[in-house]
């Protein structure tokens, strides 16, 4: 069964607690908000699927959250919740964007269908973000650079554990290059010429993972016409690459442990037990030890992947990397585009000296792609380097780091009308991270 | 499954139900979780949990009351009633349980849905253990389970009861197991 992060808005306290306690033994995570004006500050800090929204509620209305939520998050999916007699309100709250209405009390099936049914609608859009992400991501990273001392550890111990056969662990933030810390290995190792698969096990619902991962024989669910070989099957004699292996629900924990205890598997519907070689290195940038204490990762899948652990560092605690990084996406960016741009300037250089990277190398890979479009001459500028705004800049003498980055956050975020999302794209983070950085730098929304 | 003769399963009827019904259902606890099961009156009247518009009784309630009134050695607690349950946002429910806490119980109120007004002991007495089963898996931290033959799949009618097995398909099984193996060491 798919599961959901759902946030429910409420100012009955007896009708949040027995609709989370409902829901959570379908294994979804709830949390509750008691008010309108709560649900908008836990989802300034948390992300949610789904949102259970009461319409009638003391102080704010379920349709002004709905409007402040389709501003702010669009990718929620709003189900109003109506008492009797309110059934026009809830109705015009789906014309404002609202996924759908229940009025309560609900049957129990009403509530598990409907849940279920956007749970598979917000799968479909992902899977489709997930291909649009894969296409881009070939023509990333073609390289790892670095002359710093962190990232020659990672060069050494990369070359020590391609020697070997052992399962890896890859840990650290997004945009440090896991992936190709994985490729790397592969590459480097007996099993060179035979295939590298990867797996985004964050990108699939559990359903179609399982059957990406494991394969189906034809008839084994509606949609299975044909039968298909899963990843497992095409990385024999070869590296079977889990990205995001924190993101795997318990059940698929289960089964990802006994194919690496046993290197056998069932296709999804099939009798016949594949045996498969394969190297298995899997990545995450979750806390996978805080993911066990929290029982949401099994500890003997933790210790059978962890045998060797490789800890990408981030960029910002290899700073001395960021001119050569720079000159390599530069080059790059500028042959692609047919533009003669070859140098940065000293001090574009030195405000990206300065700067967090939070989105590590891949947001500098991207300042770089965009300051060489928007480059008139030969020279990459400060100006072309958007991720700095004049302001900082000239206060940059006076101010730290983090207030600069404090400062650059905030006029994003004003400039887009609090758009956490269209304000995270242009600060080429994700969401999570920038939610994390309001609350960090406690940024206020203004009244 | 070996049996944990330390801990006990109390099996709390809330009205005087037949001897059969309650050996089958302390027969199906004690095959899935391998503890002894003790059959012990804890409530005998459901009027403090009774909505008077609804003519339905408040399961939640009926939960904390037996978690109070059960011998603080009982490992878990299951209260079987006649009477219809719901929670105050749902219609009705079939159950109800404390997510890996200790108290669940199961209304046989609509489980004969389906099976006339004779007969058919062994189908009607084989969704009561099912039922027993898939509340109590609750509190051993159980999920509901994809698997349609699974005892901790969720049921949308008696029927789909019916189809399900009384087992723990090898997902739920490897979870329980976890989670019995985590309550013995703690």
């Amino acid at each position: 069964m798919a599961t959901a992060k759902i946030l429910i808005v409420d100012d009955e306290l007896i009708m949040r607690e027995s609709l989370a306690g409902w829901l959570e033994r379908d294994g979804h995570q709830v949390d509750k908000a008691a008010s309108g004006e709560e649900a908008l500050e836990v989802l300034e800090k948390t992300k949610y699927d789904i949102l259970l929204l009461d319409i009638k509620m003391e102080g704010m209305s379920g349709l002004e959250v709905l409007k402040q939520v389709n501003e702010s998050d669009p990718d929620v999916a709003v189900v109003m919740i109506t008492a009797y007699g309110s059934v026009s309100t809830a109705i015009e709250a789906m014309k404002n964007g609202a996924f759908d209405y229940l009025m309560k009390p609900f049957d129990p099936n009403e509530l598990g269908l409907l849940i279920e049914k956007i749970i598979d609608r917000q799968a479909q859009d992902r899977e489709r973000l997930y291909l649009k992400e894969e296409y881009r991501e070939r023509t990333r990273f073609e390289s790892m650079l670095g002359q710093s001392k962190a990232m020659q550890e990672v060069f050494k111990l990369i070359e020590d554990v391609a020697a070997t056969d052992s399962t890896v662990l890859i840990t650290g933030e997004t945009g440090t290059g896991k992936e190709l810390a994985a490729k790397a290995i592969h590459s480097n190792s007996q099993r060179c010429n035979g295939p590298f698969v990867a797996v985004n096990c964050g990108a699939f619902p559990e359903h179609l993972l399982e059957s990406e991962l494991f394969g189906h024989q034809k008839g084994a669910f509606t949609d299975a016409k044909t039968s298909k070989k899963g990843r497992l099957e095409l990385a024999h004699g070869g590296t079977l690459f889990l990205d995001e292996i924190g993101e795997v629900s318990m059940r698929m924990q289960i089964d990802l442990l006994r194919v690496m205890e046993d290197r056998v598997f069932y296709r999804v519907g099939g009798t016949q037990p594949i045996e498969a070689d394969f190297r298995v290195i899997a990545a995450t940038n979750k806390d996978l030890a805080q993911a066990i204490r929290e029982r949401t990762f099994r500890q003997d899948l933790f210790y059978r992947l962890n045998v060797i652990s490789l800890v990408m560092p981030p960029l910002r605690d290899r700073k001395e990397d960021i001119p050569i990084l720079a000159e390599y996406f530069l080059r790059r960016f500028a042959w692609e585009s047919n533009k003669t741009i070859d140098k940065v300037s000293r001090e574009a250089m030195d405000e990206m000296m300065l700067y967090e990277w939070p989105g590590n190398v891949r947001e500098l890979e991207n300042a770089i792609e965009r300051a060489v479009v928007v480059g008139k001459g030969r020279t990459i500028t400060q100006e072309n380097l958007p991720i700095f705004c004049p302001e900082p800049r000239i206060m940059a003498a006076d101010k730290s780091l983090q207030e600069i980055e404090k400062a650059h956050i905030l006029t994003i975020l004003e400039e887009n009308n609090w758009n956490i999302k269209k304000s995270a794209s242009i600060l080429q983070i994700d969401r999570s991270t920038l939610y994390g950085k309001i609350k960090r730098y406690e940024i206020q929304r203004p009244d | 499954m070996n049996t944990r003769p330390t801990h006990t399963i109390i099996l709390s009827p809330i009205e005087d139900l037949s001897t059969s019904l309650l050996d089958r259902i302390s027969e199906d606890l004690m095959r899935v979780f391998g503890f002894p099961i003790e059959i012990m009156r804890l409530i005998d009247d459901l009027a403090f949990a009774l909505d008077r518009q609804r003519r339905q009784y408040h399961s939640t309630l009926i939960l904390e009351a037996l978690d109070r009134k059960a011998p603080p050695g009982a490992l878990k607690i299951l209260g079987v009633t006649r009477q219809d349950l719901f929670i105050p946002i749902l219609t009705h429910v079939y159950g109800e349980a404390q997510l890996g806490g200790r108290a669940s119980i199961i209304s046989l109120n609509r489980l004969k849905e389906g099976l006339g007004s004779g007969g058919r002991v062994d189908e009607y007495h084989s969704r009561v253990a099912k039922e027993a089963v898939h509340e109590l898996g609750h509190t051993f931290n159980l999920r509901h389970c994809k698997d349609p033959g699974c005892i901790m799949h969720y049921c949308h009618s008696a029927a789909d009861v019916d189809r399900k097995s009384n087992r723990l398909c090898r997902y739920c099984s490897t979870l329980l197991e976890d989670e019995i193996e985590r309550l013995m060491s703690a």
